[in-house]
């Protein structure tokens, strides 16, 4: 521990420290453009110039360590006037077209002009021409003129990725950031440049011109498209209601988790996003003549219990049938657990996910469906759903999500479904499967409701709702939870769960693993 | 019978109100056409709309988009204006404009000119002078709230 001063604020810090990192510790900001808590300090970009006591010079503070009794000075005039210095020469080539610029609004250059430079040009030349739409990889275009040289792009792909596509041309005023030999950048963490940049030179075309970053609204969440289970900013409007445009995600950032995904997101999960506003289902259909009246949930909970009692009664509960997937959370794959096998000794639980696909050796898991594990330890054996898994007598389907289509044929599915009396369907898009179900309820997905998912390494992470559910739809926990009060062998039981965070205390309470991982 | 007579005495208020408006108008009147100067002036009244009186100016009437020499909108969908509108009446979509110098155009362009209470921070807001209040326009009503609903194609002149 060496003991500093900053500001004249006493600070103690880890020996090796930078002046930088332990500023931030501090609660003081440093501005600073081409330092990543990713990376190694590079110095490239000299805007953390700042003041030490005794140095004759301004010294960088992203590549200084801190030394014992160190006095530094983070506001001072020499700064100041230093720091409106560096951002005149990085604005001397800077073509400040922020009105067509997709960064603006999360830019740090246009910040920092903001906080320190408001001054005006001296520079009488006009600015040099370069290549202003450079599409560099998948979905990323790099603006030649817009960019400060500050390498992380490079560093990324060197040090994190380790492809190697992009690199530094040329030298002085003529450098600039290119690809080999017209090889764009395709690697599935490309999108991840476009987030580091800390200005508009390299830009996502995915989100080009589609909005301005100002107008989103920022919501945490995890991403369920694989197990890993990355640390995601959902970037939403809620739509403009009175020219008819709806709410819509118009991006997908990567949030820092250092447990589980560091500052990255793989493509996947960046760009995977159409599916929470594109086909989803907002009202129960009903396919079965007998019911004549647009049912709420209350009527249908109703109708299902009586079903399941009737079956309790009669001593059939073996012909109930149920179907999941591991797109359920830890809450809703606790309360089916309790609901289904412990009241009622259900032995026909059948699981059907999206299928296993190639993983990456970085953060992508071949697991293409996010709570895998938390079944399991929930224990579930987790027997495949196959058309023999339909093929004993059933008088009761109760199925979860719309994967059951990817792993058995539609012309085997509609057979077995046949023979089957009642049908009900718990799904959140419009599907082909939909129309074989006498019953379809709309649920809420990850996003939109609150639990906790148990990522392939047996961490669990709670999530919070970040929008509303479409319509109808309702978080399963919800329903569950209220299938099992009604249910009635148990309901006080079942009474207590209003949230997924009592029902999150229940599961520690029970199942040994989750009070272990806590 | 005490109200009837408060109706009545106002009756008598208002046409003394009128009355001394038409005389002290009319005297001023006569001054001026027997060649006495006077400070102050007989009323005249405007025969709107078939006589218009010319609009100060910085009065700010219906906006209009600026066109650049091809005839192209100068916006550049920066979306400033959106931003900056208190009452959320314009609404922006950009499109990718194949000149490399422009990059974005908007593809859509609407004011609700029935939710505007004609701030014009709009005006102050755009960075490329595209938009501006100056068409001196003040009478556009319609039948229906579509009617002030206007796009691209009429704000571009
Ligand atoms: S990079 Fe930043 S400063 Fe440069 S044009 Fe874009 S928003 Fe403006
Ligand atoms: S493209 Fe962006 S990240 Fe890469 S050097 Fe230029 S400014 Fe830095
Ligand atoms: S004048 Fe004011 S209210 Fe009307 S469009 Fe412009 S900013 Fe909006
Ligand atoms: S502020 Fe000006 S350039 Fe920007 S969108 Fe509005 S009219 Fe177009
Ligand atoms: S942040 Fe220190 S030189 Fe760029």
């Amino acid at each position: 521990m060496v003991k500093i001063h900053i500001d004249k604020k006493p600070i103690d810090v880890e020996e090796g420290t930078t002046v930088l990192k332990a500023a931030e510790t501090a609660g003081i900001s440093i501005p600073h453009l081409c330092y990543h808590d990713a990376f190694p300090p590079e110095g490239s970009c000299r805007m953390c110039l700042v003041e030490i006591e005794g140095l004759p010079k301004l010294e960088l503070a992203c590549s200084t360590q801190v030394r014992d009794g160190m006095k530094v000075f983070t506001k001072s005039e020499k700064v100041v006037e230093a720091r409106k210095g560096v951002l005149e020469f990085l604005l001397a080539e800077h073509p400040l077209d922020c009105p067509i610029c997709d960064k603006a609004g999360d830019c740090k250059l246009q910040d920092y002009y903001d906080e320190y430079g408001l001054f005006e040009s001296q520079f009488r030349e006009s600015k040099e021409k370069r290549e202003k739409k450079d599409k560099i990889g998948k979905s990323l275009i790099h603006d030649e003129e817009r960019c400060i040289l500050c390498r992380r792009c490079v560093r990324f792909l060197r040090e994190i990725t380790e492809t190697q596509e992009l690199g530094v041309f040329e030298r002085g005023i003529h450098s600039r950031v290119n690809i080999y030999d017209l090889t764009p950048v395709d690697n599935n963490y490309s999108g991840n440049l476009a987030q580091i940049c800390p200005v508009g030179a390299i830009t996502d075309e995915d989100f080009r011109f589609k909005t301005r970053s100002w107008f989103l609204k920022k919501g945490e969440s995890i991403c369920p498209l694989c197990s890993r289970g990355c640390s995601i900013t959902i970037e939403y409007h809620p739509g403009f209601s009175h020219f008819g445009v709806p709410s819509r995600v118009y991006r997908i950032q990567s949030r820092e988790n250092q447990e589980v995904n560091g500052f990255w997101i793989c493509d996947m999960g960046r760009y995977g996003y159409s599916y929470l506003s594109e086909n989803r289902l907002d009202k129960i259909v009903i396919n079965n003549k007998e019911w004549n009246i647009q049912p709420t949930w209350e009527d249908v909970s109703y109708f299902i219990n009586q079903q399941l009692k009737k079956l309790d009664e009669g001593k059939k509960t073996s012909q109930t049938v149920l179907i999941l997937n591991t797109w359920l959370s830890n809450e809703e794959l606790f309360l089916i657990h309790k609901i289904f096998k412990n009241d009622q000794n259900l032995e026909r639980i059948f699981f059907a996910d999206r299928p296993q696909a190639e993983k990456d050796d970085f953060l992508l898991t071949a697991e293409r469906t996010p709570n895998k594990k938390g079944a399991l330890e929930m224990g579930f054996d987790m027997k495949p759903a196959n058309p023999g898994a339909l093929s004993d007598k059933t008088d009761l389907l109760l199925a979860f999500g719309s994967f059951l289509a990817e792993q058995i044929s539609a012309a085997d599915l509609k057979k077995a479904l046949e023979k089957i009396e009642t049908k009900v369907l718990f799904t959140s898009h419009e599907n082909e499967l939909n129309s074989l179900f006498d019953i379809v309820l709309p649920t809420a997905l990850i996003p939109e409701k609150g639990g906790s998912l148990t990522n392939i390494d047996g961490k669990i992470q709670k999530f919070s709702p970040v929008f509303e559910p479409p319509g109808d739809s309702l978080p399963e926990w919800m329903m569950l939870a209220d299938l099992g009060r009604k249910f009635g062998i148990n309901s006080s039981f079942y009474g207590e769960f209003k949230t997924p965070e009592t029902i999150a205390k229940e599961i520690e309470n029970e199942v040994p693993f989750f009070r272990e991982q806590k | 019978m005490i109200k009837a007579l408060g109706y009545f005495i106002e009756i008598i208020r208002g046409i003394v109100i009128t009355s001394r408006h038409f005389f002290v108008n009319m005297f001023f009147h006569i001054l001026k056409v027997l060649g006495i100067k006077t400070k102050r002036k007989g009323a005249v009244t405007i025969q709107y709309p078939e006589q218009k009186k010319e609009i100060a100016a910085r009065h700010r009437s219906l906006h209009r988009l600026m066109a650049r020499e091809d005839g192209k909108p100068r916006c550049v969908a920066c979306m400033l204006c959106v931003t900056v509108c208190p009452s959320e009446c314009i609404y922006v979509e950009a499109a990718e404009d194949p000149d490399l110098e422009m990059q974005k155009y908007p593809s859509k362009f609407i004011i609700d000119i029935g939710r505007c209470c004609f701030c014009g921070f709009c005006v102050e807001a755009c960075p490329e002078d595209a938009i501006r209040m100056d068409s001196g326009e003040i009478d556009f009503a319609g039948y229906t709230r579509d009617d002030l609903v206007y796009d691209l194609d009429k704000l571009l002149r």
